[in-house]
């Protein structure tokens, strides 16, 4: 073989034409349901716009909330065909998570599901403790918790200004991103970041919740529930809203399961599954709350879920904050987490352990393999972890619920109006961050 | 007692009366509703340059090397190196006199690649690496983006907020109190009687 044959890079470089191809391919090849599952088109009457036509939606459209591609066959303007694009954003996280050690990969977690990195940084730990069985002291729970349900408020209010944004009312997006505003101070506050909040440790948490940060956050649910009260008085009864979003992008509850839909998805159809119930993790078997559902399955249905999802996750938070015990907030074991920084400065063996604790890190033992999920915002975020006996973990998947909440958009979209392509997109909530990985 | 599904739907949730149908009511609400929160609501806003936002103390803005008495406190143990997700550190060493035996000769961080994780913070055993209050960088160009010692180099003066916040925050032994005695934090074993005499003094 000549050398000019091993250069010959056309393969490679022909990537995106043939990709396109079988994209193209697949869309022509794709038996829709459509013909079953939908009305039959039974009436005559000519339609001026009965023509068929493919169309790109995205990567770069702003709708698309990220960089998903819809790649649609139009009948007129009912989408007769669809087939998603995923991979714009992929960054190999999973791959990356091989050459890190377990505390080194929490950082890249916040990049995940950028809406609520909080409580991708508690899954990756919790994943991370139950692999390498690390006991995580009482107030460190709590305190996870308390941020993870902030996490969950703030991307629910993202996704109820987006959503209503694509649907028309751009000023909702500006009232809730006030209080998102509000919540990035907290989170600035306790956790030392806006966004990237790399707050968890493995065995703990990295700085306690100070005086400050309870202010802060009691002040804040104090304020919200209000606010959340005044957006229902304007939103539940408008009828510009609901008939934008009643009936459309309908996910009956068998389909939503056999799609393997999560989160608020899931429970809009009427499956009442939710992880901080059914595998209770930190606290969330010792408090109150209600999880709550809808039947319909439809747009408008996601929306009162997530709305109330927002109400409960005060109701939860509340609770936390009256039962946050005094403590630790790192595992004392200091073969599997830093020891506190007054025994590194001050003795010998402090100094080891440190040293150690970053080298190699806590080790699972060897062939030990565990799955965590948590109920994070978007659904189940769940990790698995293969051990090799090394502080870096051999295998590393993810299972995040954009991922999966993305395979029911294809099918929710065919025989949907192109019009209302945009509110589905919106009310799925994928974060492709995190679908991409 | 953990949380249970309900359907927590109300009646006529979807059912709108005759009133809601009609429209205009509720465009005319929603236009009151916004026109009230132009009045009543706080502002959210800065106008940035001008307008400076000073963060709390246990902000991690872009990380800084301590400077003592003209010196670096850093023994150049390469630790923050390792520690870092991004391997954005570097650095080389050398032996030189006095109690802390070395130092970096250079000392790099790229701050393209640093995601201001705080982990070279947490992992230093001198408290010679801090995350500092600056929070925008610019650049023109990825060399300049690369700080030597010349710009890592912050008075401890000045980091006096973050290093009383470490002290407050992070540094307390976690679990069991812990007693220290200050005579272990010794930094040469070449001569023993000067440094403890100087931890004496120092106390
Ligand atoms: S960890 Fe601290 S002492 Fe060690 S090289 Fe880094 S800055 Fe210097
Ligand atoms: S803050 Fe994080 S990324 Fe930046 S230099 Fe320190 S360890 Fe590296």
């Amino acid at each position: 073989m000549s050398i000019i044959e091993q250069l010959d890079f056309s393969k490679t470089l022909s990537y995106w034409p043939r990709h396109n191809e079988a994209i193209y391919r697949r869309l022509e090849s794709k038996h829709a349901w459509l013909e079953e599952r939908h009305h039959p088109d039974d009436d005559e009457a000519v339609d001026p716009l009965d023509n068929e036509m493919i169309l790109n939606i995205g990567p770069q459209h702003p709708a698309t909330h990220g960089v998903i591609r819809c790649v649609v066959k139009l009948d007129g303007e009912t989408i007769k065909k669809c087939v998603l694009d995923i991979g714009y954003l992929h960054r190999g996280l999973e791959k990356l998570a091989e050459s890190k050690t377990y505390q080194e990969f929490m950082p890249y977690t916040d990049r995940m599901d950028y809406l609520s990195p909080y409580s991708n940084n508690v899954a990756w730990c919790l994943a991370v403790e139950k692999l390498a069985a690390i006991e995580v002291p009482e107030r460190a729970q709590w305190i996870r918790m308390i941020m993870s349900e902030l996490a969950r408020i703030s991307s629910h209010l993202l996704w109820m200004g987006v959503s209503l944004m694509d649907a028309g009312a751009v000023s909702v997006f500006l009232w809730t991103f006030q209080f998102r505003e509000d919540l990035y101070n907290i989170f600035d506050e306790v956790t030392g970041a806006r966004l990237t909040v790399s707050h968890s440790r493995i065995g703990g948490l990295v700085t306690d919740l100070g005086e400050k940060g309870i202010e802060m956050i009691e002040d804040f649910i104090e304020r919200f529930p209000v606010a959340v009260g005044e957006w229902e008085k304007l939103l539940n009864r408008n009828r510009i809203w609901i008939d934008r979003v009643d009936g459309v992008g309908v996910l009956t509850a068998e389909e939503a399961v056999e799609l393997g839909m999560t989160g608020a998805n899931l429970r809009g159809s009427g499956v009442g599954h939710d992880i901080r119930r059914f595998e209770p993790y930190l606290k969330y078997d010792e408090v109150d709350f209600t999880i709550p559902i809808r039947t319909e399955g439809d747009a408008l249905a996601r929306y009162f879920v997530r709305m109330e999802e927002m109400k409960e996750a005060i109701i939860i938070i509340r609770q936390c904050l009256d039962r946050l015990p005094e403590g630790e907030i790192r595992s004392d074991d200091a073969k599997r987490s830093y020891p506190g920084k007054d025994e590194v400065y001050y003795s010998m063996e402090g100094l080891i352990h440190d040293f150690m604790v970053t080298d190699t890190g806590v080790c699972p033992p060897n062939g030990a393999e565990a799955y965590h999920a948590i109920e994070a915002p978007k659904g189940e975020l769940g990790f698995f972890l293969q051990s090799d006996g090394t502080g870096r973990p051999c295998r590393v998947r993810i299972n995040s619920p954009s991922f999966s909440n993305l395979q029911g958009l294809e099918s929710m979209l065919e025989g949907g109006m192109m019009g209302d392509m945009v509110v589905m997109i919106a009310t799925v909530d994928p974060v492709l961050g995190e679908a991409d990985k | 007692m953990p949380g249970k599904p309900v359907n927590t739907a109300t009646k006529n949730e979807r059912k709108l009366n005759f009133w809601e149908r009609l429209y205009l009511p509720e465009v005319l609400k929603g236009l009151g509703w916004s026109i009230r929160k132009i009045w009543k609501e706080p502002s959210y806003t800065f106008q940035y340059p001008e307008e400076q936002w000073y963060p709390s103390d246990n902000y991690r803005g872009r990380p800084v090397l301590v400077q003592e008495e003209g010196k670096t406190r850093c023994v150049s143990c390469n630790l923050c190196a390792r520690a870092c997700p991004p391997m954005a550190i570097s650095m080389e060493s050398r032996e030189i006199d006095g109690p802390k035996e070395r130092e970096p000769v250079w000392f790099e961080i790229d701050m393209l690649r640093c995601i201001y994780c705080g982990f070279c913070e947490e992992v230093c055993p001198e408290e010679a690496i801090v995350m500092s209050k600056e929070y925008d960088l610019t650049f023109q160009d990825r060399e300049e983006a690369i700080f030597g010692l010349d710009r890592l180099l912050v008075p401890k003066e000045r980091l006096a907020d973050r290093l009383a916040f470490l002290r407050k925050q992070q540094n307390p032994q976690f679990g069991s109190t812990w007693e220290y005695p200050r005579e272990n934090n010794r930094h040469s074993l070449r001569d023993l009687t000067t440094d403890a005499e100087s931890i004496q003094t120092e106390q």
